[in-house]
């Protein structure tokens, strides 16, 4: 390692220990700081924000755990903004961004940029991006399925200066907040945002003060090798040659039909490049920009990868990426609209990456998660005379993936966001905004069958309580299950996917299209996420299980015959036909053989 | 004290300590070995030690003690081993996964891996029944309770042998009705059930974090029940002539009806009396905010004070399962002498958070460990004497320990014995201060305000190092630091939260009467309680707390306030109390933003008489108290300085030893490192304090 000057720096290893473990409670401050004061139940409840810090190439030096959706999706948008800003780039200035053809994932994630310097040299970035709660635009949350372009979708801020040496720009700061609803959320969700970047910037100063600029930097350059080093290692374990995965991607009510979702995993001594195929953008919300793809590309190589945090820059110096020719729904470019791009195309791009590391390495697969299929409410709450747009994060919990080793987790996705996700109280929900929560429950032969079964998705029933109440559908999920892994795969079928399930003015709906629609009081919406893929030949699956699960009510009687091929003779006792159950097995075993 | 003695009986994980106080303020320390299998029978043990030093058997020592106070590990090993009572709950139909669906969330740093568990179920699900009711946010019944659902699931508990049943309905908080006649139907139909209500237990809006708190608490209360009656029936069997207190992990003491009722306050009841301890120590030198560190054989407590109050927490998953009421904040770590040094996949050393445990132990017990942890690297670093601790009690070898070190870390990381040893105290140091951190800087708090106290026998090679890092510059660590838990517990006042809900905004028309309801209703209750246990007027005190937030925000910060009268005008001081946490905690407050109050709680305290202090006399000069020298290293370096041993026991009060310098309790060993100056005060503790000529080469 070299010093600015040239000179040789030793790196101390106890010190980069040190520096590590402050690099990581720099992160957990930051969010902390964010997630205690933050407004929008997306960011705050859904942990759907990231915080990260960079050095001033810039390079990531550090990512915290957070979200998948977020994976890597922070490094093109920060090169993005550094660059526009080249030269203009000074102490206490402070930078705004969302925009999708400006390196952002999706236009409702704003991102705060602060540069710190030290003794007047840009030293790091701290950077902090949430979900708000709406963005602007025609509809409330951002989510417009009707949307042709992205122009019709909400208020798009490529890289802007609002704090310029310390003074806040108030006008573009008022401008922007002025195209938001729920100004006063929004408003707050500002200022945690940019109190945590605050917070990062405190403690890495502390830390240059501490240690020395020299030693610290030689730190932070040997961290990144450490994990370059790390993925490449990974990587050099997996056989050379080039693995495909392929995802279908349903049709969610654009009317364009299913797509195809190709990756294609190259393999070259300790490198790995991916490359992407998909077909042409469409004029509805879910194309995806390439600042997004990068991270639905992120999650299916760790999905392999397996590391624990903290992350950092260097893990993807060995992976190259291509994400197809522009113009593509995996790499979008204006005037795509692609407001539902974090989880759709995203989730179905993670698995065809995915899929092609199964491919490469069986043993570390992981089967695929239910994938997002929910719902934003908006409307007026009579209660309090104000307001209300949000979306529902329950509303898109789902089943995970089984594993080699164990059955998926219930209620634990999407797979975008890989158990970062929480709920929030049924209490809460309901004090916040004017509606009943009937349900918030696992489901009866939900999740996937296999050797290890999938998690259970959750349905969630609600009534507005004492108006009119809008929702918005998106996703999809809805017609085709999560992919099993290693043999995997169910004969029930429909229980394992998503839909929504409509009673208005007492006619019953099953919707499997996003949609906009009002109901009202007395009218109910019962949305249902898909199960996890499972692990394995279900018919393998030991028989006490299947026993107990039908016990739990999470495998219903027909289910354990159909999905597992296991007899349950009566009912009541659960008492199992062994003769029958082992007669039945081998059947199915010899017809899947065929 | 009225009675000759105080006793208090602390369960750690290895040992349990004793605690002794008379009325001349001595106060006597005693070790026995912990017998999980059957914790009474440590109790019993303990008892015989003590008797046999005394030379009194114990049914003359239980009779003349004013208190006996136990701070228990029953219910926190039973969840642990999820050894608890096979538990039924009662719940809303369409709600009976939120115990399940845990709010959706897998815990963080295990996102990718695919091994990390779900968390095991206390209730499964067939045993969690569905009724039909419901009551909605502003408190009105939507669905009337279906009696024949509850008959229906007390058919389903009782063909499953179940004896400990939890209820807890969707919004029962505002509209208690409904669980109580589900209660009353449980009772007939199923007669000696160990009974759990939400409403009653945890009183405060979250359903998800009110059923899994009740839920916790019936399968942990048969399991306190008969451990309860097993000591008190010993304990009266001695001639005790109270009821034994137990200690909770609110802080205070309960009598065991109560720990029955409650047993969820049990859980981690170890920790919780270090604050009041850190207090007390810190009292003779004028100090009110501080931060007690306790480092045992596997972890690391952090608890902190602010001026004399503590943390509280609520509301967090302990053991992976939510639990609602109050317990003192305690950031634990997996930092202690038996932790474990490694290398990490990316060639780093780490410290931690494994632990070689108290078996096979570290390598230097000489019982078969073979990994470098905290301990060997203390005893290469000459902070320990190789000739063993305890008073040579546990012998210690000096060649294991740096085998282990050298072998496991120096060689593979091409260093020296001593700089991999002192890399070692350095890292499980950084480590330690994170966690400070985190319940200091993550909490608006800057450290250097604090004094650090030391409790458990560990922490003392620690502490000066420790403070160097987080800047703080005065520590006190009491000679009686390795049972400091268990002296807490006796210089404890009874202590039981009362909490009510009702959320609203402040602003709203009889807000202020309504909160003033709401505290009055549950004082009253409180002190009620109070008067049963024998306390009257001059003995019961009443704190009150409210969590409040912005409209519009998600979590609430906890904002204590006076005792008044709540009003259209003073309702000013408690918007203000927030406004100022808010920005303590979050470097803003927008005081022109509406506040809503989401939860209320009153605690209620029964004051007990501290037994008196303890007085140390007067040393005659610390010179006479070097016992030999040995070469101790406290440079990144590795290089050794001749460094000299103090024996603790012959040191009094006013003694002054300069670092750097070690000295040896016959329970803790204490360095000194360079910069550093000891002072032993007559109170029975060191007053460490940073000189002015310190020039400290630590990392570089």
């Amino acid at each position: 390692m070299t010093d600015p000057t040239g000179k040789q720096v030793e790196v101390d290893p106890i010190t980069l220990s040190v520096v590590r473990g402050i690099l990581e409670t720099t992160q957990r401050e930051m969010t902390l700081s964010l997630e205690k004061t933050a407004r929008s139940s997306v960011f705050n409840l859904a942990h759907d924000y990231s915080t990260a810090v960079f050095n001033h190439r810039p390079e990531m030096i550090l990512q915290g755990q957070d979200i998948p959706i977020h994976l890597g999706s922070l490094i093109p948008a920060m090169k993005v903004v550094a660059k526009y800003f080249d030269g203009e780039i000074n102490e206490g200035d402070l930078f705004i961004h969302n925009d999708p053809a400006w390196g952002g994932s999706h236009a409702i994630d704003t991102c705060f940029y602060r540069p710190v310097f030290w003794q007047g040299r840009l030293k790091y970035w701290t950077v902090c991006k949430g979900h708000l709660t709406d963005v602007g635009g025609p509809v409330p949350a951002g989510y417009n399925p009707n949307a042709k372009e992205i122009y019709a979708e909400c208020l798009r801020i490529p890289p802007v200066k609002i704090w310029d040496r310390g003074q806040p720009r108030k006008d573009v700061l008022n401008m922007i907040l002025t195209n938001m609803r729920a100004r006063r959320d929004q408003e707050g969700d500002f200022n945690a945002l940019i109190g945590a970047c605050q917070v990062g910037e405190r403690a890495l100063i502390r830390m240059l003060e501490k240690y020395g600029e020299a030693q610290v930097d030689a730190c932070i350059d040997m961290l990144l090798n450490m994990a370059e080093k790390q993925m490449r290692s990974l990587i050099s374990d997996v056989p050379d040659g080039s693995y495909e995965g392929m995802a279908i991607l349903e049709d969610a009510g654009h009317g364009y039909g299913d797509f195809e979702i190709h990756a294609k995993v190259t393999i070259t001594g300790d490198n790995c490049h991916i490359a992407i195929s998909s077909p042409p953008q469409i004029p509805y919300f879910i194309n995806s920009y390439e600042g997004n793809s990068h991270s639905g590309v992120y999650l299916g190589l760790m999905m392999f990868a397996q590391l624990p945090p903290p992350y950092n820059e260097g893990l993807y110096r060995c992976v190259s990426v291509d994400f197809g020719p522009k113009g593509t729904i995996c790499n979008a470019q204006e005037p795509a609209p692609h407001m539902n791009c974090t989880t759709t195309p995203m989730e179905t791009l993670t698995d065809a990456v995915r899929l092609a590391f199964e491919k490469a390495v069986p043993s570390k697969v992981s089967a695929s998660w239910g994938h997002a299929n929910g719902l934003n409410i908006a409307g007026w709450d009579k209660r309090h005379d104000e307001e209300y747009v949000t979306m529902v994060l329950a509303t898109i919990i789902s089943g995970a993936g089984a594993t080699p080793s164990q059955d998926g987790w219930h209620a634990c996705g999407p797979e975008c966001c890989f158990g970062a996700l929480t709920s929030g109280d049924v209490e809460l929900l309901e004090y916040s905004y004017p509606i009943i929560i009937h349900r918030y429950s696992l489901m009866e032969d939900s999740g996937g069958a296999g050797k290890f079964r999938g998690g259970s998705g959750t349905a969630w029933e609600v009534e507005p309580l004492n108006n009119d109440m809008t929702f918005i559908t998106f996703g999809e999920g809805r017609r085709i299950p999560a992919v099993g892994a290693a043999g995997a795969g169910s004969t029930i079928i429909d229980t394992k996917v998503g839909r929504l399930e409509l009673v208005k003015d007492g006619v019953e709906t099953t919707i499997r299209e996003n949609i906009i629609e009002v109901i009202r009081p007395g009218d109910r919406i019962t949305n249902k996420n898909p199960g996890g893929g499972g692990y394995g030949d279900p018919m393998l699956r030991a028989v006490e299980s299947v026993v107990t699960d039908v016990k739990n009510g999470l495998v219903s009687i027909r289910g354990a015959k159909e999905d597992y091929g296991v007899i349950i003779s009566d009912p009541d006792t659960l008492s199992v036909d062994r003769g029958a159950t082992e007669a039945l097995r081998a059947t199915r075993r010899a017809q899947a053989a065929k | 004290m009225k009675s000759q003695y105080r006793l208090g009986i602390d369960a750690g994980g290895t040992f349990t300590d004793f605690v002794l106080a008379d009325r001349s303020g001595q106060v006597r320390l005693f070790k026995a070995l912990s017998t999980p299998q059957d914790p009474t029978l440590a109790i019993k043990n303990g008892l015989a030690i003590i008797a046999e030093e005394l030379g009194v058997p114990a049914d003359q020592i239980i009779p003349n003690c004013d208190l006996c106070i136990n701070g228990t590990t029953v219910g926190l090993n039973a969840l642990i081993q999820h050894k608890g009572a096979k538990t039924g709950l009662i719940c809303t139909a369409g709600h009976e996964d939120s115990l399940e669906i845990r709010l959706g969330h897998k815990e963080d740093g295990y996102r990718y891996d695919p091994e990390y568990p779900p968390a095991t179920m206390l209730v499964p699900r067939y045993l969690r029944r569905g009724v039909s009711e419901r009551v909605l946010s502003a408190g009105e019944v939507r669905v009337p309770l279906n009696e024949a659902d509850i008959r229906a699931a007390c058919e389903i508990f009782r063909a499953e042998g179940i004896n400990t049943v939890a209820i807890s309905f969707v919004w029962s908080v505002l509209h208690p009705d409904h669980e109580r006649r589900a209660g009353e139907i449980v009772r007939e139909m199923m007669p000696g059930v160990i009974l759990t209500l939400g409403s009653e237990l945890y009183p405060q809006v979250r359903e998800y974090t009110r059923t899994s708190t009740a839920v916790v608490n019936a399968y942990l209360a048969p399991i306190m029940k008969r451990y309860v009656e097993a000591v008190d029936g010993y304990f009266r069997s001695l001639g005790a002539k109270q009821p034994v207190r137990y200690y909770q992990s609110n802080g205070g003491l309960a009598v065991g009806q109560v720990m029955t009722d409650r047993s969820v306050y049990a859980i981690n009841s170890g920790p919780a009396s270090a604050p009041v301890a850190g207090q007390y120590v810190c009292a003779p030198f004028g100090r009110k905010d501080v931060i007690t560190v306790d480092m045992g054989g596997t972890s690391f407590d952090i608890t902190l004070t602010k001026d004399g109050s503590t943390n509280i927490n609520k509301n967090i998953d302990f053991l992976r399962y939510r639990i609602g009421v109050p317990m003192i904040q305690v950031e634990t770590l997996g930092a202690g002498g038996g932790s474990v040094g490694w290398i990490d996949e990316m060639g780093l050393m780490q410290m931690g958070p494994q632990s070689a445990g108290s078996s096979p132990g570290p390598a230097c017990y000489g019982q078969g460990g073979t990994e470098p942890t905290v301990s060997d690297a203390n005893l290469v670093l000459g902070y320990l004497n190789p000739e063993g601790l305890v008073g040579g009690r546990l012998p210690l070898d000096a060649e294991k320990a740096a085998a282990a070190v050298k072998t496991r870390l120096a060689d593979p990381l091409n260093m020296s014995l001593e700089r991999a040893a002192y890399g070692m105290f350095t890292i499980v140091n950084a480590n330690m201060v994170n966690g400070i951190r985190r319940v200091t800087v993550e909490r608006g708090y800057d450290p250097r305000d604090f004094v650090l106290v030391g409790a458990g026998g560990a922490t003392a090679a620690h502490i000066t190092a420790l403070a160097d890092a987080i800047g703080i510059d005065t520590i006190v660590l009491p000679k009686l630091a390795s049972g400091l838990c268990a002296f807490g517990q006796i210089i404890s006042d009874v202590k039981y939260n009362y909490m009510a809900t009702s959320p609203l905004r402040l602003d709203a028309t009889g807000a202020p009467a309504k909160i003033d309801a709401l505290f009055g209703q549950i004082e009253a209750q409180g002190l009620e309680h109070l008067r049963s246990d024998g306390f009257d007027q001059t003995t019961s005190r009443v704190k009150r707390s409210l969590d409040m937030r912005y409209v519009g925000q998600v979590h609430e910060c906890t904002v204590e306030i006076d005792t008044f009268v709540v009003d259209d005008t003073s309702i000013a001081r408690i918007k203000d109390a927030f406004h100022r946490r808010h920005e303590q905690l979050y470097t803003y407050a927008e005081p022109h933003s509406v506040v809503e109050v989401v939860n209320i709680e009153s605690t209620v305290y029964g004051l007990v008489d501290k037994p008196a202090r303890m007085t140390i006399a007067a040393g005659k000069g610390a010179d006479s108290a070097v016992k030999s020298h040995r070469d101790a290293v406290f440079r990144a370096d590795g290089s050794r300085v001749q460094t000299p041993i103090y024996d603790g026991a012959k040191l009094g009060a006013g003694d002054r030893i300069t670092g750097p310098a070690v000295i040896e309790e016959i329970t803790t060993t204490i360095v000194i490192e360079p910069g550093w100056t000891a002072s032993l005060d007559q109170s029975g503790s060191y007053l460490i304090t940073k000189g002015p000529d310190h020039q400290r080469n630590g990392a570089k």
